[in-house]
């Protein structure tokens, strides 16, 4: 059925693993209906809160990387970031969700996280 | 190819073709599932299929009799009575 | 009978020989102007096992390209009618002639790589703790050692992902003096670092392989696989691309969203 088409590798489990794991994305990217937003309202919210609140948490550390915060202000985001965490852990064991259902498919683009 | 499993060694080289056409397979599904001419929309309903597809790939991805029929091309020795 | 699309050539004369496809039907063209689109008919039988005939599909496109230059179709792409497909061309033909001169008597080779992410993060996680940092705290609390951690995180992910950047430059260096164009898919998974594929002119195929011979052979902890020669599939590109709704229909996940909810009449689809 080939071309002089060649397929070489020296190692095929680890390939045949690690393609497996990224195929088995594909099925959401060209799915036309979300699955994950079809279960409703609360996951579609906590999509987006978790959203944010990776963006600030990553935002936090590029600032403290930057070393324009003191002490204070440190501490002051720490406590913050704690809570918005903890509160994210509250809320997904309340809706029984998973951390990889909190995503979102948007086509083309890839997933939002 | 002349494959007779009478040995070990031979039985080795079985699962060796398993991987080697499980690689090609995945390698094709990597492209040909996803790229080349993409057209989408009320007239084409690829896209609508797909999640029966996929199903229907994984099912084949474990079967290698699958591929055997699809090659149409039995795996010689495979099906031969060890001497 | 649904008519199952094969790719598009560079010609719009018949085809020589008799090819059979998906299902055991005839391969014919549909010619539309100077191109033709390569096609079968899918009939309701063959369209219930589809899903197995992947390897068909590859088999057609591959014969094809020893006579013509061809754009491969994506699997499964499948038209109710002959007049959907000839729109079809009309929309996209344009498209069609800039993609078929353009990959006219070139193939796509590719190639992964896999490296040991975990050693990576741990040589990362060393040189971190070697390191002094911007996180100088003179006192605890549970807030800085949430911060902290975080931080370290932070760090490691960002030096991973630039090892990762160097990484892929090294490999990606031996062939782009001999490809035309490629497209770098990094990190799809943590081990994967690199899905690669080059679009390389025939008459350079033999070079290109060298090249990667010479990568194999230097000394490295790196794995790779290296696939082709293969049709164009990641070098097409289309103008006319399918808009976000078609993937991302908002009204109607909406209408779905609210009718879970009990808020709204779900409306009948055409």
């Amino acid at each position: 059925m080939t071309m002089n088409r060649t397929i070489e590798t020296d190692s095929r489990e680890a390939f045949i693993e690690e393609i497996e794991k990224v195929q088995d994305v594909l099925p959401k990217r060209i799915d036309a209906n979300p699955k994950n937003v079809e279960k409703g309202l609360a996951k579609l919210v906590l999509t987006l809160v978790e959203l944010i609140r990776k963006l600030l948490e990553k935002q936090a550390m590029r600032r403290i990387e930057g070393g324009s915060l003191s002490e204070e202000e440190i501490e002051g985001i720490g406590e913050t970031l704690m809570k918005l965490e903890n509160k994210m852990k509250e809320l997904k064991e309340i809706f029984g969700l998973k951390d990889e259902e909190l995503n979102l498919n948007l086509g083309p683009l890839g997933d939002l996280m | 190819m002349d494959r007779q499993i009478k040995t070990l060694q031979d039985k080795n080289s079985y699962l060796d073709l398993r991987k080697q056409e499980r690689v090609t397979l995945l390698e094709i599904l990597d492209r040909a599932l996803d790229k080349g001419v993409v057209i989408s929309g009320d007239i084409v309903i690829s896209v609508a299929d797909v999640d029966l597809v996929y199903l229907g790939l994984k099912v084949l991805l474990s079967s290698v009799e699958t591929m055997e029929r699809l090659r149409g091309a039995p795996m010689a020795g495979a099906q031969e009575e060890p001497t | 009978m649904k008519i199952y699309a094969y790719g598009i050539i560079d010609s719009n004369s018949g085809m020589d020989e008799p090819l059979s496809g998906l299902g055991e039907a005839s391969v014919y063209n549909i010619p539309y102007r100077d191109i033709a689109v390569i096609v079968s008919e899918l009939s309701d039988e063959a369209k219930g096992k589809t899903d197995t005939y992947i390897l068909e599909h590859e088999r057609i496109v591959e014969r094809l390209m020893e006579g013509f230059t061809v754009l491969p179709m994506r699997f499964l792409t499948v038209f109710n009618t002959k007049k959907d497909l000839i729109s079809m061309a009309e929309l996209y033909y344009e498209d069609f002639k800039d993609n078929l001169a353009r990959l006219h008597n070139k193939v796509e080779f590719g190639m992964k790589v896999i490296w040991p992410a975990d050693t990576i993060k741990q040589r990362v996680f060393d040189v971190y703790h070697k390191t002094k940092h911007n996180v100088s705290i003179s006192t605890e609390s549970p807030a800085k050692t949430f911060v902290k951690e975080k931080f370290q995180e932070h760090i490691i992910e960002k030096e991973f992902q630039e090892e990762a950047d160097r990484c892929i430059q090294v490999v990606d260096d031996y062939f782009n003096r001999i490809a035309c164009e490629k497209k770098l898919k990094r990190l799809q998974t943590e081990s994967l670092l690199l899905n690669a594929s080059y679009l390389v002119d025939k008459d350079r195929q033999n070079e290109f392989k060298q090249a990667f011979e010479q990568l194999k052979n230097a000394p490295s902890d790196l794995k790779f696989l290296f696939s082709g020669p293969w049709p164009c599939y990641n070098f097409i590109n289309l103008t006319k691309k399918p808009s976000a709704v078609d993937y991302f229909n908002t009204e109607d996940m909406l209408n779905r969203l609210l009718a879970q909810q009990g808020f709204a009449q779900e409306r009948n689809s055409v």
